[in-house]
């Protein structure tokens, strides 16, 4: 197990810039994920740190020794891949024992026949079988180890994929979108299993994935990547509590934010399709970008901040999403909405709509964010509470 | 139950009228190759001959009486002029020299040329440069289709470019080169020249093509040299593959005349299975096409054979339809 730092990595193709200076440190046994739109350079980002791919500049360390130039082989790290990538002619057992017959084996030892007679291989491929049963046992498909990967499903060949990664121990775990191939019912389940077999290696894991919900569910820290870039590294409470993009804030979250345009006057202050808010910012005009998440917004039938009706809602049991055209711009905002409530809102029902100014994130037009943002006078405060 | 509609009936007529030609020759060989040389010659006796006893002119030839046997016969017949001797024991050579058509065909084959070593000297030489063939393509292919370096998609077109050079362009230099180091008249010579296939390469790599990239670098990251990813991980999954380059290989080896021809002048213990024909060939008394077809079968067989056990795996290859 082992600290992985990356420093400026920057990954070039021809004209076009796919990493443009990228700095992370993994912590020992941390579990951090890579999350962002396809196209973003996170696959690229773990290709770079497995070795499969060399950087344009910038350098990478494993447990503190710079790994450039290392190949693949010799970085210590293991990597599960989204299409599982086993070897289709070996069975189970075979597969998850090759990274250690390739490694604990001299050449003379692996060849066929020959090799079972030379000094010392018994004692080790009995070694090997050993820990291939541990690895099985662990991810429970020993009795599959005979079997060959054509006649495995895809969520048992996902855990033969993590059983060829894990029968070693490596430095760090890679793990390329291992869960895409997997339908929901699977993918949740095998999620909380990743989680814990992470709790229980105590390893360090870097998993790269599109999927907001796996990298909010399982990661220590997340690292929400755009355009070849970290936009921000944090909790997954802080990335979605308070993110310091627009462009995180849209990309976290199921529903997404709502975003509505608003501005700020020569005061700083803060107003939201022509309402005033009680919000505050540094003295100067603007036009600004106003996101509330969708449990932030809550119906009211007295002094709304606004209207409009409703132009869709999703039941899903627990709870429902409404969506709401607002009046006056034909902004659509989704909110969540406790079902008790569904009686009173059929399609095209009015509704009210409030926010706690302080839930509300403001972005400027470049979508950084803006903070310093303070209640204004404790009475117009009151009022809205 | 289906029906025969006119024009189902008229495309199995027109299959069928292909067949007949593809399949004719082979059966005018098999059924001279069971009769005897009159039946032949007048084209009687349909298509197995009506396997009535011949005399075998070479064994009759053999055990002709001469003088001497006539004047140690003349106890036996006493009384007799020397003539009618003579014709009771050429009668009696003869007797013992009859045999079925079929058997005097195959025989011959098999005793006038040694077509045993003939079929060995086959299996060696398409063996060997099958063999040779893919310790070659498979690295090559390998580098074409999965790795990344300057300039390979020019050596790629130069690998299409040897496709279209036809082998007959080539065979003067290559055999001027092969006299020059003095390896005319030996295996090396029916092999060294086709051990780098374009073809071969060119399949290969058309077929790693399709083999997914992360199951090469989950070879890298697990430990795998580059060659050991080309033995251990691609030759296995591209077994498919291999397969109808195999037929391809064989059959083309295994069939040629022209090259051995060539490089093979003298030593009969090196001729393939295809110059074992020669041996036939018109002498003083004219071809003997019984036992010709005969040889021509017998060489014909082993392909066949091994095509109709393996039969699906190779049409499985041809379609490159193995990997999934």
């Amino acid at each position: 197990m082992a600290t992985v730092t990356l420093r400026g990595i920057r990954k070039s193709f021809k004209e076009t810039d796919v990493l443009r200076g990228v700095d992370l440190q993994v912590g020992d046994g941390e579990f951090v994920s890579l999350v962002g739109p396809s196209g973003c350079g996170k696959s690229t980002l773990l290709r770079i740190i497995a070795g499969l791919e060399g950087q344009s500049a910038g350098s990478v360390e494993i447990a503190g020794a710079a790994v450039d130039g290392l190949r693949a082989a010799d970085r210590n790290l293991s990597m599960v891949f989204q299409s599982y990538a086993l070897y289709p002619h070996l069975t189970v057992a075979e597969n998850i024992a090759v990274p250690l017959r390739m490694r604990r084996l001299s050449t003379a030892q692996r060849l066929p026949l020959v090799g079972r007679f030379m000094p010392g291989t018994t004692a080790r491929l009995r070694e090997i079988e050993d820990r291939v049963q541990d690895a099985a046992g662990t991810l429970e498909i020993d009795r599959l180890l005979d079997r060959k990967p054509g006649q495995l499903s895809g969520g048992q060949r996902q855990r033969v994929a993590l059983g060829r990664a894990l029968v070693r121990s490596p430095a760090a775990f890679l793990l390329d979108e291992p869960l895409s191939n997997l339908d929901a019912k699977l993918r949740v389940h095998t999620r909380t299993e990743i989680a814990e077999l992470h709790r229980r290696l105590d390893a360090t894991f870097i998993y790269v994935t599109h999927d907001q919900v796996e990298a909010m569910t399982m990661s220590d820290r997340i690292a929400v990547m755009m355009g070849g870039e970290i936009l921000q590294c944090d909790t997954p409470a802080r990335i979605y509590e308070d993110p310091v993009d627009l462009r995180v804030a849209e990309f976290i979250g199921s529903p997404k934010i709502n975003v509505l345009p608003a501005e700020s006057d020569s005061a700083g202050r803060v107003s939201v399709m022509g309402r005033a808010l009680p919000l505050q910012l540094e003295p100067g005009r603007r036009a600004l970008s106003l996101g509330l998440r969708p449990e932030a917004l809550t119906l009211t039938r007295r002094d709304p901040i606004f209207s409009g009706r409703v132009a869709h809602s999703e039941n899903l049991g627990h709870e429902i999403y409404v969506q709401v055209t607002l009046d006056g711009g034909g902004h659509r905002v989704v909110l969540r909405a406790d079902p008790a409530l569904r009686a009173g809102l059929g399609l095209g029902a009015e509704a009210g709509l409030r926010f706690d100014p302080a839930r509300a994130m403001l972005f400027d037009a470049e979508g950084r964010r803006l903070r310093g943002v303070v209640a204004t006078a404790p009475a117009v405060r009151e009022a809205w509470a | 139950m289906t029906r025969f509609s006119p024009s189902l009936i008229i495309r199995h007529l027109i299959l069928l009228i292909g067949a007949v030609v593809v399949l004719a020759p082979f059966l005018v060989m098999l059924s001279y190759s069971l009769k005897s040389p009159a039946e032949i010659e007048r084209g009687t006796g349909g298509l197995f001959g009506a396997q009535e006893m011949m005399v075998d002119p070479k064994c009759a030839l053999r055990s002709a009486p001469r003088r001497a046997d006539v004047e140690a016969a003349r106890d036996r017949f006493p009384g007799r002029d020397d003539g009618a001797i003579l014709a009771t024991l050429t009668e009696e050579a003869n007797a013992a020299c009859e045999l079925r058509p079929v058997v005097f065909n195959y025989r011959s084959a098999f005793q006038d040329a040694p077509l045993m070593r003939y079929l060995l000297n086959g299996v060696i030489v398409t063996a060997s440069i099958f063999l040779l063939q893919m310790v070659i393509a498979l690295p090559a292919a390998y580098a074409l289709s999965k790795l990344k370096f300057w300039g390979r998609e020019a050596v790629f077109g130069l690998v299409l470019f040897c496709l279209l050079i036809p082998v007959h362009a080539i065979a003067l230099p290559l055999y001027l080169g092969l006299a020059r180091i003095g390896l005319t008249n030996t295996y090396a010579a029916l092999v060294v020249p086709w051990i780098v296939s374009a073809f071969g390469i060119f399949l290969m790599r058309q077929f790693f093509m399709t083999v997914p990239d992360d199951l090469v670098d989950a070879a890298r990251m697990d430990g795998m040299s580059e060659f050991a990813i080309v033995w251990r991980v691609m030759l296995p999954t591209a077994i498919p593959a291999l397969m109808a380059f195999a037929i391809f290989s064989v059959v083309a080896h295994w069939n040629d005349y022209f090259w051995p021809r060539i490089v093979v002048t003298g030593d009969r213990s090196l001729f393939t299975p295809p110059l074992g024909l020669r041996e036939f060939q018109a002498g003083a008394d004219g071809n003997l096409y019984g036992p010709m077809m005969a040889t021509a079968t017998v060489i014909v067989v082993p392909l066949i054979a091994a095509f109709m056990l393996a039969q699906r795996r190779f049409i499985e290859g041809i379609t490159l339809s193995g990997m999934k």
